[in-house]
């Protein structure tokens, strides 16, 4: 992203419960798990991550979405790995 | 951990989820409960209150003694072995992140102090009288122009005092309303505060939400610039509404005495510094470009020597010390007058003592962690306040507000609530940048609006002398710090910027629309 690209950056309304395409992969933080899945929230849009466990949470982990529904901003995805901590990892 | 507020998908067992409560390492544990371990925060803000609100004593050294005697205290109430409650606190103080906002807090502070001895006010003075600019327009015209320096220098309380000590008695002059100029001159402090890559609150922010200082700075010009424009306007409307104070015509040559266009020369190491961080250079790589090129010009110009940057005052009885004396940055001085003086050193003797501060409030605030009353306070928040991304952002803008409007010096508010906000908007992926800013906006607002906050006490601490540096000026004329409240607006808008950026959506970003470039540069 070019200097430029970056002030301009953010200029807009972004939506609450944004959506994400099947197949796509994201990195993104686990917020809770009930030890064989975890949860994660972006905006108000929630992912329920097949595969992430409690050692996950508070972790940033890549996801290959495999369901989405816009209307109710949910969907599904699986684990592939952590790729990285919290800003505050202890 | 509860449910979230929004719609979940239907089939997962969404009541079996749990939160992220279980961090290893050493826990202390406190009698009385997990709240207890914010014993020694608790008394320290107590501490701040009464010392810089009730009794106006704007002394750093104090809020030292303030954080420690909470420290010792909190000690009694710890169940079990007091070892842990030790080496938490330096487990605490030893942080990166606390290193390295001290080290750009020296770099930066150097680098101010060597604009200011070179005479940039002094060249900023000069060019807003040669644009003729007049008591209607001052305080507008200030307002950009302690933005335009604060941003360069990076520290605010700097700003604060040096436009109070030039641009306050030349506004007086000129007929400008002087409460008006004190907001004028704080908004100034705040944009630039805000903004600035060098200013140590921009570089907490961003070094607490893991994100890069030259995508934070890009990212939060949206926020200040709306901001700043209301603010721009609001000081010309106001400025024609309200009147100045009658002063005889006798002085106005006063206006110049002090001021010389050469000073502009530093507009120069300014952007230097400014162009070297947001490009992404090492911030104490830009910040020693911009010293070298500000000494250089200094020395160039003949606007400081070498004795004025850096001095040793060595005693008569030092052996070395009389055949040396014919070295610039050398003289024999009363033995009541020994030391090290000049450019370099008072820039960097300011950060000392906040610097301490700074380090013992992070080590009690790894006690307030490790012991679980941060845990209770996030806890709650996200239960009842941070339901949705929406609910979660105004938290994020309330805390951050609150607790720096408590604490007197800002950046050690942020670095208290730094981890705070970095947990609750992880929770909802928003991205460093968005975290950054939030923090920042409300960091840099707060520390310059109430009587006991920073900006403010360094600014009327420089206002105080001016009665004697201009026999014009008396007493009656100076503005006491409860009156500039309401009138420091790019504060109270810059707040009010993220409330309606948190309720519309305005500005935010997701970690997966944009991640922050990496940190490691800082």
């Amino acid at each position: 992203m070019s200097l430029f690209d970056k002030y301009l950056a953010g200029w807009r309304l972004r939506t609450s419960r944004p959506s994400f395409e099947v197949g796509s992969e994201i990195d993104i933080f686990i917020a809770e798990s009930n030890g064989t899945s975890g949860r994660a929230y972006v905006g108000d849009t929630e992912l329920v991550v097949e595969g992430a466990g409690p050692e996950t949470i508070e972790k940033q982990v890549r996801v290959r979405v495999t369901e989405f529904d816009e209307t109710t901003a949910s969907g599904r995805g699986e684990f592939v790995e952590v790729v990285g901590e919290s800003s505050y990892a202890e | 951990m509860s449910e979230n507020g929004a719609a979940s998908p239907g089939d997962d067992p969404s009541d079996q989820f749990i939160g992220g409560d279980n961090d290893e390492g050493p826990r202390v544990e406190f009698y009385g409960g997990r709240g207890m371990s914010a014993f020694p925060i608790a008394f320290f803000i107590v501490w701040a209150i009464v010392q810089t609100a009730l009794w106006r004593i704007g002394d750093t050294g104090g809020l030292i003694v303030g954080i420690l005697v909470g420290l010792i205290l909190g000690m009694f109430f710890v169940r079990g072995n007091w070892k842990t409650y030790a080496n938490t606190i330096f487990e605490g103080m030893t942080q990166p992140v606390a290193v390295t906002a001290i080290v750009a807090w020296i770099w930066a502070g150097m680098f101010a102090q060597l604009l200011q001895d070179g005479g940039f006010v002094g060249g900023l003075v000069w060019l807003a009288d040669a644009a003729g600019v007049g008591a209607t327009l001052f305080p507008a015209i200030t307002f950009v122009l302690a933005a335009v320096f604060t941003t360069g220098i990076g520290t605010g309380y700097g700003a604060s005092v040096a436009f109070v000590g030039l641009f306050f008695p030349a506004g007086i002059l000129l007929g400008a309303n002087p409460v008006l100029l004190f907001g004028a001159i704080l908004s100034g402090a705040i944009f630039g505060d805000n903004l600035a890559p060098v200013s140590d609150t921009t570089i907490v922010s961003a070094v607490t939400q893991d994100a890069d200082i030259g995508g934070v700075v890009a990212s939060r010009f949206k926020y200040i610039i709306i901001a700043a424009v209301v603010a721009f306007t609001g000081y010309i409307v106001a400025g024609s509404a309200m009147d100045g104070l009658e002063i005889s015509g006798e002085a106005q040559a006063v206006f110049l005495e002090s001021s010389e266009a050469i000073g502009l020369v530093h507009v120069i190491p300014m952007l230097a510094v400014i162009g070297a961080a947001v490009a992404g250079r090492h911030i104490v790589e830009a910040i020693s470009w911009g010293i070298v090129i500000a000494i250089a010009f200094n020395l160039i110009f003949g606007l400081a020597s070498l004795g004025d940057i850096v001095m040793f005052n060595a005693p008569s009885d030092a052996p070395f010390a009389g055949p040396l004396e014919f070295l610039p940055v050398l003289t024999i001085v009363e033995s009541s007058d020994v030391g090290v003086t000049g450019s370099l050193m008072s820039g960097v003797a300011g950060f000392f003592e906040l610097s301490i501060l700074v380090l013992l409030i992070i080590g009690a605030a790894q006690i307030m962690i490790r012991g679980g009353a941060f845990e209770v306070l996030l806890d709650w928040s996200l239960e009842n306040l941070a339901t949705n991304v929406r609910n979660a952002e105004l938290t994020m803008v309330a805390t951050a507000a609150l607790i720096n409007s408590i604490i007197t010096i800002n950046t050690a508010a942020e670095v208290a609530i730094g981890p705070y906000i970095s947990k609750i908007g992880e929770r909802f992926n928003l991205n460093g940048y968005r975290r950054a800013n939030i923090l920042d906006g409300q960091t840099a607002a707060m520390g310059y609006i109430f009587p006991w906050s920073g900006g403010v006490l360094a600014g009327y601490g420089a206002m105080q002398t001016l009665p004697e540096q201009y026999e014009w000026l008396d007493q009656s004329m100076l503005v006491t710090p409860i009156d500039v409240v309401p009138f420091v607006f790019q504060g109270w808008l810059l707040v009010a910027v993220f409330v309606i950026a948190a309720l519309t959506g305005f500005g935010r970003e997701y970690i997966t629309d944009r991640e922050t470039e990496e940190v490691a540069r800082v």
